[in-house]
């Protein structure tokens, strides 16, 4: 009899601790890649400043104001500046009402190593909240935890996951372009039932078995930014352990819809309409969610809240949201048009306009000065007559006299440049030199991984180039390139390792090929397609095919006599699936600027192979 | 004059045969109207004064002679003919008559059955200027037991695929799932322009549209489309997002040209998000009016025909027996039954949820429920009739008991007797073995004259097969 009456009482029990368990959650301090390089050198990413607040308070800040209790912190990369920033702040203070673990191994290496750790030592207890150090957002979860807890109430542990999305459609300024991607899910249930990060494809692909769940209505999404945000059963941990092949959260969703007919698991999605989350995944996003953060989307999270109760960072909103932390002066005839937040004892000069800028502490800056979208953080000197753009500006940097510094250039630590000095669009400068291999470097990245890219640079000596910096400069330029493309994708990463070590370059290789053609024709289609593998591997973006069109058509160029194998040699890329049509059509109706190139374009086998692929696209269309 | 109606009633039905071997299908009663009144009666409901019909031979002697056509239309019915033989599609049909098409036009089929707000149809055409704009509606799950079929139908149907955008109005992709094999492909740059697409299924296709006269002129150049939903809807649903096409459609009039300026000085937008030009600069555009509620039957197969019949009578205003039928005291008629003029109905009979047709009699301690007589149908006494449809002048013998049973036209089921016999028009006979004819649950006669099937079911064993 009273094992009888212990049994139903046991059941209600654990109903019980679910309820009442503390909401936990993960936060993975570390992004297990280099986007950031080389500021992350200096610096781990959860700890930049972003409106002159770490981002990594934002995150702690997000997870507090939606009732997380108790929160584990994984770092990796610099673990002990992470930790030492923690124990300083107010979420290690008794008073806090989120209790923040930092747990630190050398030996993560990716978010699956993290959440293995998190079921080896059995950390959560009941669902959990996942993100990372870099997501800034003020949606708030209450509603998707309830629905995911109603979910898996009613089918038990069939919905490990609720991931958050944002609506930001194409064209929205908070979209990553990395986190292109596309859902489609069950109208009525909100399940995910594919999911493809779509950035490198044109078509997109549906396979059918998505679509015999048994619904009738089905969306397809391609308007939704990851948060980054997740709510997670304990079972994900487990999940991670079984498949240790799963490394990233991508491999995990992915995993789990492929093989949702043996595991049974689901995963569903949330959406949510006016809360704001988004990871700061590159400098791109940087500058987005900071200008956002500014813009107070992201409220109750604005600058002059001063969350992160940090002492003497108050600051005093005014129109056209311009926020002035204590101590900043302002010199005759300076005007901070819009959106511009400027930190503690910082000198502005006079007649300088500022716009959409964040300016960190103890900073001075000379006299016209011009900063637009500029992102300046502590303690950097600014001389007369600079004009800065689209640009990030790390602590100590000095830049002088009349520099200019357009869009996209990064300076990282304790760089100096100038004077009188115009620096590229996307130049990155820094302290390290490119093809330095720091031990601590290791730390984080598997050794073997070096980008190929810079290894052309290896034959420049170490000292600062005056070309680069300027005279009085101190730094090395990186690869030069636009923000996205000095950091390369976790997928790309993997594929750089197949490249054969002969190969340098992007360029080298067109000349291996190029120098075929010169030979004779016949080599060099068999010599194409001998390299088909190799072109593949780096030709993968439509920007890239341009490069490789362009550098075919400077080739061509010099050999005039040669004009009739460029067709020739583009019939057999296209063949090879090298090139597409889209990126031949764009570099033939792109304006050529010289006389010689457009007489090159007039080419009639050109011409003909052209109108051969317009009408093969036409027809390809029909097709479908 | 806006739009030109077209009504399609040259349809020959393949998909319910049995009732449709000697009966045009426009011709089918439905509530005891023929089945192209209704199309008919939509048209007129919202305006149209004149409509051209196409169907056959058979079908416009019958117009000019119904009388209830006759009364009830009062719209100018243009026919043209065409010969059945030819096995004409339905764009073929719009191909014939282009001569006449001097706007755009709004084709109907003339199995449609619906209360439908036209407007709606064609305010999208009009908001949009749309080149093409449907009707579509909630598939309905019927659930009555249709003669001559066991069991429920399959589920592995297969589903057509309909993609709109967030409005569910634009109409951006459809296919069938048998197409799909390799799965569903989309351009990236149709998914850049509509990020978020509802793909719907479980959605019925009413067959109206309203298209521009541009696409006439397409019809008349492109031989090779034969038929308007299986081939010119989908071409036109896929070149919206063509490069190519806007080249052809380059505005010429000069009402094209100010429409094209309005639109380039207004706010408006079709879309959000990006900032590009309303429609993105297409020139071609499909839209749907999916219906969410109300009526929407096409009746194009025997479980249609059957659900169109139940439902439809509730429609009418005018009273359930019609004034000229003869009903004696001492019968029963529901009032959820309708009886048509002309009719005869004995004492002791009961007629429940059940249709009769013109001139149709039925004689003494019969029971109908839930079934169609059809015209001039003959039941003698004693008959049981439950769950069937009695095509015109059959004529059932006496005491038959019959449920789930179809009976074609002009069949004479014989009495009571030592032999019973079923009796094609084409002349071939069968004999059943029993003594009484006793159909239970499903009885199917395939009209065909190359052979012809009579399957009984008795007690609940014996399965038996006829082949002649």
């Amino acid at each position: 009899m009273a094992g009888k009456a212990g049994k139903p009482s046991r059941p209600r029990k654990a109903d019980k601790d679910e309820e009442e368990q503390p909401l936990q959650a993960v936060l993975v301090a570390d992004s297990f890649n280099r986007r950031f390089f080389p500021i992350t050198k200096d610096q781990p990413r959860a700890l930049l400043p972003l409106a002159n607040v770490s981002m990594i308070d934002y995150t702690l800040e997000f997870l507090t104001s939606t009732g997380v209790q108790e929160t584990f912190v994984f770092c990796c990369w610099m673990a002990s500046k992470i930790k030492e920033h923690l124990q300083k702040s107010k979420w290690c203070r008794p008073t806090s009402p989120n209790v923040v673990h930092v747990i630190t191994s050398d030996l993560y290496r990716s978010l699956g190593d993290v959440l293995r750790d998190v079921d080896a030592k059995t950390l959560v207890r009941s669902d959990f909240l996942l993100v990372y150090g870099d997501v800034v957002s003020n949606i708030d979860i209450s509603q998707a935890l309830q629905e995911h807890k109603q979910r898996r109430s009613m089918d038990k542990n069939v919905s490990v996951m609720t991931m958050i999305f944002k609506e930001s459609p194409p064209g929205h300024k908070t979209r990553c372009e990395d986190d292109d991607i596309i859902i489609a899910m069950d109208g009525k249930s909100k399940r995910i039932l594919h999911y493809q990060r779509a950035q490198a494809l044109k078509r997109l692909h549906f396979p059918m078995n998505i679509f015999h769940s048994g619904s009738d209505e089905f969306e397809i999404r391609f308007d939704l930014l990851d948060c980054h945000i997740s709510i997670c059963s304990p079972q994900v941990a487990e999940l991670f352990t079984d498949n240790f092949d799963y490394q990233t959260k991508n491999d995990f969703v992915r995993g789990l819809l492929v093989n949702e007919e043996i595991l049974g698991n689901q995963i569903h999605m949330h959406v949510t309409k006016d809360g704001y989350g988004a990871r700061v995944s590159n400098l791109l996003m940087y500058d987005t969610v900071s200008s956002d953060t500014i813009r107070r989307w992201v409220y109750p999270i604005t600058p002059e809240a001063n969350f992160a109760d940090l002492e003497g960072q108050s600051c005093t909103h005014s129109r056209h949201n311009v926020y002035r932390e204590t101590g900043v002066s302002l010199g005759h005839g300076s005007q901070m048009e819009e959106n511009v937040l400027i930190g503690r004892n910082t000198m502005i000069g006079a007649n300088c306009t500022i716009s959409n800028t964040v300016i960190g502490a103890n900073c001075v800056i000379g006299d016209n000065v011009t900063l637009d979208r500029a992102y300046i953080w502590n303690r950097v000197h600014i001389a007369d007559d600079v004009k800065v753009k689209q640009s990030v500006i790390c602590d100590n940097v000095e830049v002088k006299h009349g520099v200019v510094l357009n869009e996209q250039c990064v300076l990282a630590y304790n760089v100096v440049v100038g004077p009188d000095i115009t620096l590229p669009e996307g130049t990155v400068l820094s302290m390290h030199h490119p093809d330095e291999e720091d031990d601590e470097d290791d730390d984080e990245f598997l050794s073997d991984d070096n980008d190929v890219g810079y290894r052309k640079d290896k034959t420049k000596l170490k000292v600062f180039n005056p070309a680069e910096v300027g005279s009085e400069g101190k730094g090395y330029r990186w690869k030069t390139s636009s923000l996205e493309d000095t950091e390369e994708d976790e997928l790309a990463e993997c594929i750089w390792g197949e490249i054969p070590p002969e190969v340098s370059s992007n360029i080298c290789c067109f000349d291996v090929v190029l120098l075929g053609v010169e030979q004779s024709l016949y080599v060099s289609s068999q010599l194409l397609k001998k390299w088909a593998p190799v072109f593949k591997n780096y030709v993968k973006r439509p920007q890239d095919q341009l490069d490789c069109l362009a550098s075919m058509e400077e080739v061509f160029l010099e050999r005039e006599t040669h004009w009739a194998a460029l067709v020739k040699v583009l019939m057999s890329m296209y063949q090879l699936e090298i090139l597409e049509e889209e990126g031949i059509m764009h570099w033939f109706n792109q304006g050529s600027t010289t006389d010689k190139s457009q007489q090159l374009r007039r080419n009639q086998g050109l011409l003909k192979f052209i109108q051969w692929l317009q009408e093969a696209e036409e027809s390809s269309e029909e097709d479908e | 004059m806006e739009l030109q109606a077209v009504l399609m009633a040259a349809g020959g039905g393949s998909r319910m045969m049995d009732l449709t071997y000697n009966t045009p299908k426009p011709l089918l009663p439905v509530g005891n109207r023929p089945l192209i009144w209704y199309p008919l009666n939509l048209l007129e409901r919202v305006g149209f004064e004149e409509v051209i019909v196409i169907t056959t031979k058979e079908v416009q002697k019958a117009l000019s002679t119904d009388q209830r056509l006759k009364t009830d239309v009062k719209m100018r019915l243009d026919v043209v003919c065409i010969q059945e033989e030819t096995d004409m599609g339905t764009a073929d049909a719009l191909r014939h008559i282009q001569q006449k098409i001097k706007t755009d036009i709004l084709v109907v089929s003339c199995d449609l059955i619906t209360d439908v707000a036209l407007h709606e149809v064609v305010d999208l055409f009009r908001a949009h200027n749309a080149t093409l704009s449907m009707l579509m509606s909630k598939v309905h799950e019927f659930t009555d037991t249709v003669p001559g079929q066991k069991g429920k139908k399959k589920a592995g149907e297969q589903r057509d695929f309909v993609g709109v955008d967030v409005t569910g109005k634009r109409l951006l992709f459809m296919a069938n799932e048998a197409d799909l094999e390799e799965g569903l492909v989309f351009r990236k740059s149709i998914m850049r322009k509509h990020p978020r697409m509802l793909i719907k299924t479980g959605l019925l296709d009413a067959h109206l549209y309203c298209l521009k006269r541009s696409v006439v002129d397409f019809l008349v150049h492109n031989k090779s489309v034969t038929s308007i939903r299986g081939e010119l809807v989908p071409y036109l649903v896929r070149k919206q997002f063509s490069k190519m096409f806007g080249v052809h459609n380059k505005c010429t009039s000069k009402e094209e040209a100010l429409l094209q300026l309005a639109r380039e000085r207004s706010c408006w937008n079709d879309h959000r998000g990006d900032m590009s030009e309303a429609y993105h600069g297409g020139k071609l555009r499909c839209y749907v009016h999916i219906m969410e509620e109300g009526m929407c039957y096409r009746v194009n197969t025997l479980a249609a025909y059957i659900e169109a019949n139940r439902v439809v009578p509730k429609l009418f205003e005018d009273p359930p027996i019609h004034p000229t039928a003869v009903v004696t005291e001492r019968s029963l008629v529901g009032s959820d039954s309708i009886i048509g003029p002309y009719c005869q109905i004995s004492d002791k009979t009961s007629i429940k949820r059940s249709n009769v047709g013109t001139s149709s009699t039925i004689k003494e301690k019969v029971k109908i429920t839930n079934s169609i007589i059809m015209n001039g149908v003959t039941i003698e006494e004693g008959c049981n009739i439950q769950g069937s449809v009695i095509c015109n002048n059959a004529v059932i013998g006496r005491g038959a008991d019959m449920k789930y049973c179809l009976v074609g036209s002009g069949q004479c089921i014989e009495p009571e007797g030592e032999n019973a016999v079923v009796q094609c028009s084409s002349g071939y006979t069968t004999h059943t073995k029993t003594h009484t004819l006793h159909f239970c649950s499903s009885v199917v006669f395939v009209l065909n004259p190359a052979f012809c099937v009579c399957v009984c079911v008795h007690s609940l064993a014996h399965v038996c097969l006829f082949f002649v």
